[in-house]
């Protein structure tokens, strides 16, 4: 016992654990729906921009294709569930494979390309996504989207009230955590940190980037559609424009980059500061100033970029390390 | 398919050709000489069509006119921004490349729906409501095809506009210059060439030239803070398919691009047109990712050092 409570304060992840035991904790004091909302959104996006940074943070290849393969994920369940009453708990995996391969599909593709073009050719097939998604309107309901049945049940993912929302959302981020922190420690982390930083003296190495590169996309990509699945349990309708915009790839990124790029945690911290701040902005100025919210991103993606270019987490750790070395 | 159609689609989509390779040059430069994808370039382009349209509308300034003023002011956007951030980003991760432009993207498009609203704003020039024909040939059994005017002076004023700047590239001291730092910086750099100003003059060159394609599209098409992005898209098709940094490629690809789209509208219908060159430009990227003018093994881009 002692050991293990040595264990964890010497552990860099102790803020973390104790952010999941607020999380845990916390949502059980609030009766406020309005707040309950704010919790599970932070959630969502903190899942899907950790997945977003296993590919971009962890290999330096950006992708601004994520939106697709989370809309993938969404209509996937709910079109299964609809037309052929599959439930949303497979729906989501079926989803998430759909995902997977796709993702590899762009990976064969593009990763003997360098990012400039991966980032052009994902954006393409992010846009070729949402076009489809708008035309093929006899499967995805074209623009107009689809609404799920919001009877509350179980086998369908539909809950009662916010707070199951609240903890299959944590669980949800949980899993895309560890997910995460167990690639970073694990062999294929080290093989992709050996690419991003030198392909060339990887590849001398005997590291096989390519193959490498293509289990962090899959996974990525999973994870991403599991979480598009999730939103559209939790939105109960979707569009194209909710569920496949390029702005929700902008948005990952937003939050791994503030939060700090290629970190486990980052990710969270940039949900934990944008998305409440989002929420309060649009309920304050969202009629009359639209986009005013954009506007303060967007310089602060600059900023963060040409200035803490690793982000709150990389800055602090950096501090962190100047003390302890004094 | 009907002769006359034929034709008619495929002079409809080399006029729009023109303007879409006009629009896209800025992109192309910018790249081959800085290697750095800009994806503020639809805004830019955006930004030059509002400053247009706000010339004409309260000053009852043409458009064709306002040139004078656009492009000037385009490129001293382009100088202000290369000396705040753009020059920061120079040899820097892609991350922080492309993120630094769409972050410049989403600042000026949000700006403009602020300030402009999100309301479509177009110019109607009387004199460009009467379309001309060419024909009839009824030798050759072809009937009237329809030219509609505005698409005509853009195309034709795009060409000649983008013949000026290859040839300022090919043969003035200033092109040879900037074309010495997009072969080899550092040779470049040994030669005595100041490198930082060379990149601050091909920004806002980019600038410039989309400045006037933004002036030359007003009359055509409408603009609403989003136009940027439907614009920057096809772009970024034009130029890859040109090869990344070829003027020659981006005019060639644009013309390309411009057929298929009018094209695949005419057969597939409009709705769907975009997927057919985004499947373009995926399969491109599979067969031949240097495009059809770019130089082989382009595509796998070295490194530059940062400015000091």
């Amino acid at each position: 016992m002692k050991q293990l409570i040595k264990n964890i304060r010497n552990s860099s992840h102790l803020p973390f654990v104790c952010f999941f035991l607020a999380a845990a904790v916390l949502p059980l004091f609030v009766e406020n729906d309005f707040y309950l909302d704010g919790f599970i959104l932070i959630f969502i996006w903190a899942s899907f921009s950790s997945a977003w940074n296993i590919i971009a943070g962890f290999t330096g290849m950006v992708s601004l294709g994520h939106n697709a393969l989370f809309g993938i994920g969404a209509y996937s369940s709910t079109i299964l569930l609809i037309r052929y009453g599959i439930s949303p708990w497979f729906g989501l995996l079926i989803g998430g494979t759909l995902a997977a391969a796709v993702g590899v599909l762009i990976g064969v593709i593009c990763f003997r390309l360098r990012s400039h073009y991966f980032a052009l050719a994902t954006l393409a097939f992010g846009e070729v996504i949402f076009i489809l998604a708008m035309n093929f309107a006899d499967i995805t309901g074209g623009a107009e989207g689809i609404a799920l049945p919001i009877e509350p049940d179980i086998w369908n993912m539909s809950f009662q009230g916010k707070l199951p929302y609240v903890y299959s959302g944590l669980i949800l981020l949980m899993i895309v955590t560890i997910v995460s922190s167990k690639i970073k420690q694990s062999k294929l982390g080290y093989f992709l940190i050996a690419f991003k930083e030198n392909e060339d003296a990887a590849r001398m190495l005997g590291v096989n980037t390519g193959r490498a590169r293509l289990t962090a996309m899959a996974i990525s990509s999973f994870l991403a559609a599991v979480t598009g699945s999730f939103y559209a349990q939790y939105i109960v309708f979707i569009d194209p424009s909710s569920v496949c915009r390029i702005q929700l790839s902008i948005q990952a990124a937003l939050f791994a980059i503030v939060g700090g790029i290629g970190t486990v945690f980052g990710p969270i911290v940039g949900a934990v500061i944008f998305v409440p701040i989002t929420i309060a902005l649009r309920a304050v100025l969202g009629s009359t100033m639209p986009g005013l919210h954009l506007i303060i991103y967007g310089f602060i993606l600059i900023v963060v970029l040409l200035y803490m270019p690793q982000g709150i987490l990389g800055a602090a750790k950096n501090k962190l390390f100047r003390i302890s070395n004094n | 398919m009907d002769l006359s159609i034929f034709l008619q689609l495929l002079i409809s989509g080399i006029l729009l050709g023109g303007i879409y390779a006009m629009s896209s040059i800025g992109l192309t430069l910018i790249f081959g000489v800085m290697k750095i994808v800009n994806f503020a370039h639809g805004e830019f382009l955006m930004l030059a069509m509002y400053f247009s349209f706000f010339l004409h509308h309260l000053f009852k300034l043409d458009p064709y006119v306002s040139i004078i003023i656009v492009a000037p002011a385009l490129f001293i956007i382009g100088i202000i921004l290369y000396k705040t951030i753009i020059r920061y980003t120079i040899g820097k991760p892609i991350l922080t490349q492309i993120f630094v432009t769409l972050g410049i993207s989403i600042v000026i498009e949000n700006l403009a729906l602020l300030f402009f609203s999100g309301d479509f704003k177009a110019v109607t020039l009387d004199y460009l409501q009467v379309p001309f024909f060419l024909g009839p040939f009824d030798s050759i059994g072809i009937g009237e095809i329809i030219i509609n005017p505005g698409r005509l002076i853009a195309f034709i004023t795009g060409l000649l506009i983008s013949g000026a700047f290859y040839l300022f590239l090919k043969f003035s001291y200033t092109g040879k210059i900037i074309r010495a730092t997009a072969q080899d910086r550092t040779t470049a750099l040994l030669m005595g060439i100041n490198i930082d100003r060379v990149y601050m003059l091909t920004f806002a060159i980019g600038l410039l030239l989309v400045g006037i394609a933004g002036c030359l599209m007003i009359p055509i098409f409408t603009v609403h803070p989003f136009v940027g992005f439907e614009f920057v898209l096809i772009m970024f098709v034009v130029v890859v398919l040109g090869g990344l940094g070829s003027i020659v490629g981006a005019v060639a690809a644009g013309l390309f691009i411009g057929v298929v789209e009018v094209f695949s509208s005419f057969i597939i219908g409009p709705d769907s047109k975009q997927a057919i060159y985004f499947i373009i430009f995926i399969i491109l990227l599979i067969i031949r990712p240097s495009g059809l003018f770019g130089i082989k093994g382009e595509e796998e881009l070295e490194r530059i050092e940062a400015i000091d």
